[in-house]
């Protein structure tokens, strides 16, 4: 079995970290508005964990296809975010069908990495200025 | 007459559907080419690989989210708009 890139295990922790505060939130916010049920955690744990498991299916495609040729790598890009995509249809249609999962915490956390990506350059410059400011 | 007006409020509820997840293409061409052009970066300075592919993992993770968009769109239509509608025509009827 081909062992994980430090990179994309490093990523796909920062991503799990923000999932794992979102999903804290989201918790939160049902509790005061009064709507908290047990459909509410299963939801939000399917949701999260597809949202991580994604980004990991993700990135070891991408570990292995900066591996191979330009056209054979493109391929293998295309045929894993279609797969990738019908598995995370699959999950949806579970979370929006059975009653035991509420349907809006578990389309919500799909959306969890595109907030941690958007927030990934006010980490990175915070670290910067950090590093900078502890070298002068 | 009615049977007709949920006819409609399903077909076009599966044609929406049909019609999101055309916004689906686009994500896999995106991440397909963005691969190819780190291969070629990372084949011609070898030693970048590690920003390369942190760099191309947060883009395809933008990429994917506008057919995630979509599917969830068409997942919607399908599985709750029909009985949300209906019902929002049965209560308009009486």
């Amino acid at each position: 079995m081909r062992k994980t890139d430090a990179t994309v295990r490093r990523e796909t922790g920062y991503i799990a970290l923000c999932v794992l505060v979102g999903s804290v939130l989201l918790q939160a916010v049902f509790c005061l508005l009064g709507r908290w049920h047990y459909s509410v955690l299963l939801g939000n744990l399917l949701g999260g964990t597809a949202a991580v498991g994604n980004f990991l299916l993700m990135g070891l495609t991408v570990q292995k296809a900066v591996s191979q040729e330009e056209k054979q790598a493109a391929q293998t890009m295309r045929l894993s975010q279609s797969l990738r995509t019908l598995g995370l249809g699959l999950i949806l249609i579970l979370g929006v069908t059975l009653p035991f999962f509420s349907t809006w915490t578990t389309v919500i956390p799909l959306f969890f990495p595109r907030i941690a990506v958007m927030l990934r350059p006010k980490f990175d410059k915070k670290t910067t200025t950090e590093q900078s400011g502890g070298d002068t | 007459m009615l049977e007709l007006a949920i006819g409609i409020i399903l077909g076009s509820c599966a044609l929406g559907a049909g019609m999101a997840m055309i916004a689906g293409i686009g994500p896999g061409i995106g991440e397909g080419n963005a691969v190819a052009k780190a291969c070629e970066a990372i084949g011609r300075q070898p030693e970048s690989k590690g920003p390369v592919t942190t760099t191309m993992l947060m883009g395809c993770a933008i990429a994917e989210t506008t057919g995630l968009y979509a599917l969830v769109i068409a997942i919607l239509l399908i599985f709750l708009a029909p009985n949300l509608l209906v019902n929002i025509l049965l209560n308009a009827i009486g």
